[in-house]
């Protein structure tokens, strides 16, 4: 059996339509929302119920951990010993962020795969479902050709990682031996260009926090009142202009990276971000001044409200409001002083002359707070990675430094000590975190071809990541 | 029967618990004009509850349909007693503000009249039902006091959509300028400048809501994957906010002032005072337009206002730029301005600021504002017989802070308009837990028994 047998396995299960559409629907139609308390069931469900028979059916011994925090999601730990010198750590989430249930076009149901054309949606199939699954088929495919994978492997499948992955870090710091790896391989998040591949080395953080202005109890009447009360809505704007300004550039110095390098620019000169068919038209004066789109997202941080309110904006009645919130967020890349948002922003407010306004970490279901995170471009493992893909594809592969988005790779960097390289398979008109979120069926199989390829390289003795030119 | 005897007996309408009953069943009707499952209820207080009440006081009444196309209808009922007496038209709206049901304290609730201390909590105690109770009560008690005669006719509309509005009062009030032919306009709405002081007021500051929307692309996007390429609209409407009212509330756009205070208005002004009691939030001395002190930024200003803003998810936020954001905007102005310059001028500003793809919406009908000199001869005789069923000296207003359509009575019929308010600032008038004072209803009852009185001495009107 050779490396193109066990590719073509694995695509023919891909488009047997009894296998791979089968398997993510299942997946799918399990609502593991980690932002929704109500579906912690459902996310040990997913665990015990289809990834665990998943796994041990492939000789892989299993635990679910409970998370260290009540009512967080749980922890599946997958784990095949072949006593080999090398062990790879794989992860995926099976938990999603809300469905959004009456917001998806023609009024698709999000707990229900299904394919229109070359789009598949469901809640979660981008974002992480489709993507653990074609891991799991790409090391059935291996196995099966090979009847060994050539090394040792272990699996994290998390459901907190909607939820800022809490818990996780503590898990994999108590059972240290356990979550104990070589280097790390997985799929999340989309690639940059829809057309070609790209390994992603790491991440951009994510805090979430609160601008709250909450001024006296009640509403009171706009006509009575009017000109003798402050009205929140109107200081939280005027707040928000200081903080970011109206192209999108943060004004906040203490918000800001330190100057991108020379290794960054130069990893993202071919690096180009374009919009895909039904994506969102890209904003060029948007965004810090001066930077590329590639260095925007990146190589920069972000200030998004994600969300604001004040009064009653469904139905308006004529009071001055008593509250105002946005509820927002920085991404931020490698170097920030994210340990100092929340003060470093209050004193800005305060000089501003907005001291009323409290800056408050979030408390609500999307409460992120995600370090940044970074394998160097350099390291082995990640040119090693590189090989293995262009192997499949023939042809060069980039990467970026670090993904937009946030991921627990700090779990890895920091407690494990690992290299880490992600080989995203989604893209980014995929709508994650909205409504109408949904894979490419092409680019998902494209995806399966390139991970078969990697694990089988990876326990070729002719191809194998070897630890000792790590050393050297 | 004597004026005194007339008082006396509003007194023990109140005392025996007739005013708790009348108002009490006028509460229970669901009444709100603002979702349309309610519409029957309209039609219900209309039929069932204020109809067979003046007709015991021999009125007869007839409900129109609304002239415009998903208006509320309206109740205009009749009491006539000589050609040659002089007429009085009032006026009541029979409609509330939703209820915000879940949004009561706990223990009180919209729809049933409790009573706490010296409140009574409910949904329209303050706004509109216990003031028109307490007229119609007044002018049950002067007919029975003078023998089953008012000495005068009486022409009463009551609306049913004074919380959306007053849609096609106006175009009503034009069409059927015959039906109010009258004298003098007497009618309650709003509060009293504070809750000890009566008061009466000759007009209102006027209304006008637009909404600013910025709508920039169909969906969310992953802050993540798209942070830093795609704008986001709230940051850009927060700031579009930014340059039409400051940080202390200062409205930026010269076109969206009034005039200068006149010195009469001024004058009249400079014996009122605002806020400082007990109930009343704490005025911020900072806010509003520099240099006026805060009964002129009250009575005698325009003042803006964001009622409500919205963009993303926020019960439940997502981490995604979100794709659009909208401000419910809302500007009170005195009489003089004109609320038609608003879109034009604030569009004029936006765009000369770049922000060419904020859209700006009206939301309804505005209303002008009105105002009445109170040195006029039916401010004169209202400030006196006030002042006399008051034993003190009353506030009086050139206008209300807030908005009335007092201009189809001031500017279509042509009445001089007398208002003399029941309700207190602090009555949560449109929010959860509105109420009125037991003490202020009781001394309301008071006044207008004494100024429906007086005004069946006929000789004693400033008749033209």
């Amino acid at each position: 059996m050779t490396r193109q047998h066990a590719i073509d396995a694995a695509l023919a299960h891909f488009d047997d339509p009894e296998g791979f559409f089968e398997d993510l629907k299942a997946r799918i139609a399990v609502p593991t929302e980690s932002q929704n308390p109500a579906r912690l069931p459902d996310c040990y469900a997913y665990l015990e119920e289809d990834m665990r028979p998943a796994f041990e059916a492939m000789g892989y011994a299993c635990r679910v951990y409970d998370n260290p925090f009540d009512g967080c999601g749980p922890v599946l730990l997958a784990h095949r010993d072949e006593g080999a010198d090398l062990t790879v750590l794989g992860y995926g989430h099976g938990d999603t962020v809300l469905g959004q249930e009456g917001q998806w076009k023609d009024n698709l149901d999000p707990w229900t795969l299904m394919k229109l054309g070359d789009k598949v949606y469901g809640r979660g199939t981008a974002d992480n479902k489709a993507q653990h699954s074609a891991h799991l088929a790409a090391l059935k495919a291996v196995l099966d050709a090979r009847e060994n994978l050539g090394f040792n492997h272990k699996f994290i499948i998390e459901t907190g990682e909607e939820n800022g992955s809490k818990g996780l870090k503590e898990l994999v710091a108590r059972e240290k031996d356990a979550f104990a790896a070589d280097c790390y391989f997985a799929s999340d998040g989309p690639r940059f260009d829809v057309a070609k591949p790209n390994l992603t080395l790491g991440n951009r953080g994510a805090f979430n926090f609160d601008l709250v202005l909450d001024l006296r109890a009640g509403g009171h009447h706009s006509g009575n009142w009017g000109g003798l009360l402050a009205n929140p809505g109107i200081i939280l704007a005027s707040a928000l202009a200081t903080v970011i300004d109206v192209k999108g550039r943060i004004l906040v110095p203490a918000l800001l990276p330190p100057p991108i390098t020379d290794t960054v620019k130069n990893l993202l000169t071919d690096v180009t971000r374009e919009t895909s068919a039904g994506g969102p038209a890209i904003d060029d004066d948007w965004g810090e001044p001066g930077l590329s789109r590639a260095e925007k997202v990146y190589a920069w941080n972000t200030f998004e409200i994600l969300a604001m309110k004040t009064g009653n904006p469904d139905n308006p009645v004529h009071a001055i409001p008593p509250k105002a919130v946005a509820h927002c967020q920085l991404r931020f890349v490698v170097g920030t002083d994210w340990e100092n948002i929340v003060p470093n922003l209050q004193a800005h407010l305060d000089e501003q002359g907005f001291g009323m306004v409290k800056v408050q970490p979030s408390t609500g279901g999307n409460a992120a707070f995600f370090h940044a995170a970074r394998t160097p471009p350099d390291h082995p493992w990640a040119k090693w990675v590189r090989a293995a893909v262009e192997r499949t594809t023939g042809e060069a592969c980039r990467m970026v430094p670090n993904s937009g988005g946030s991921i627990c790779n700090d779990v890895f960097q920091d407690v494990l000590g690992i290299p880490f390289v992600w080989l995203p398979l989604s893209y980014t008109g995929c709508s994650q975190h909205a409504p109408n979120e949904h894979i490419l069926w092409s680019l998902t199989r494209e995806g399966l071809e390139l991970v078969t390829g990697v694990y089988w390289d990876l326990g070729d003795p002719e191809t194998a990541y070897r630890l000792e030119r790590n050393a050297a | 029967m004597t004026r005194d005897a007339v008082i006396e007996s509003l007194e023990h309408y109140f005392d025996d618990g007739g005013f708790w009953d009348d108002l009490a069943r006028r509460v229970a009707i669901k009444s709100c004009s603002q979702d349309a499952p309610f519409r029957p209820e309209l039609y219900r207080y209309l039929n069932d509850e204020i109809t067979p009440y003046l007709a015991d006081l021999g009125f007869e009444s007839e409900i129109f349909e609304n002239p415009q196309e998903g208006g509320q209808p309206i109740l205009v009922a009749r009491r006539h007693e000589g050609d040659d007496l002089p007429t009085l038209m009032t006026y009541g709206h029979g409609d509330v503000v939703r209820g915000y049901d879940d949004q009561w304290r706990d223990g009180i609730e919209p729809w049933e009249m409790k009573k706490e201390g010296d409140r009574w909590y409910g949904r329209g105690t303050a706004d509109n039902k216990g003031q028109h109770t307490i007229n119609l009560a007044a002018l049950k008690a002067c007919m029975d006091a003078r023998g089953g005669k008012l000495g005068y006719n009486v022409v009463a509309l009551i609306e049913t959509g004074e919380e959306t509005g007053s849609p096609g009062l106006r175009e009503f009030c034009r069409q059927n300028k015959d039906l109010f032919k009258a004298d003098v306009f007497i009618a309650s709405d709003g509060p009293r400048l504070n809750a000890e002081r009566p008061t009466v007021y000759f007009g209102s500051r006027g209304v006008f809501n637009f909404t600013m929307s910025l709508d920039l692309r169909d969906g969310g996007h992953h802050s993540g994957n798209w942070g830093g390429l795609l704008a986001n609209p709230g940051v850009i409407l927060a700031h579009a906010i930014s340059t039409i009212v400051d940080a202390k509330g200062k409205i930026l756009l010269d076109d969206l002032k009034p005039d200068p205070i006149s010195n009469s208005v001024r004058q009249a002004i400079s014996k009122l005072k605002v806020g400082g009691m007990e109930g009343d939030p704490e005025i911020d001395p900072d806010w509003g337009e520099p240099g006026l002190t805060p009964e002129e930024k009250v009575f005698g200003w325009n003042t803006f206002e964001i009622l409500a803003f919205k963009t993303g998810n926020p019960d439940n936020p997502v981490n995604a730029v979100p794709p659009k954001a909208f401000a419910k905007c809302h500007m009170r102005f005195v009489a003089g301005f004109d609320p038609q310059v608003v879109l034009p001028a604030v569009r004029k500003h936006l765009d000369g600021l770049g922000f060419n793809n904020v859209e700006l919406t009206p939301d309804r009908e505005y209303m002008a504002a009105t105002r009445l000199e109170p040195d006029q001869p039916w401010a004169k005789w209202a400030i006196d017989s006030l002042t006399v069923s008051a034993g003190e000296e009353i506030a009086v207003l050139p206008n209300l802070g807030g908005s009335l359509p007092n201009d189809c009575f001031a500017h279509i019929l042509g009445l001089p308009t007398i208002w003399v308010p029941h309700s207190y600032p602090a009555c949560s008038q449109h929010a959860p837990n509105e109420h009125i004072l037991e003490s202020v209803s009781r001394s309301a009852l008071r006044l207008m028994g004494g100024l429906f009185w007086d005004l069946g001495e006929t000789d004693r009107l400033p008749l033209q």
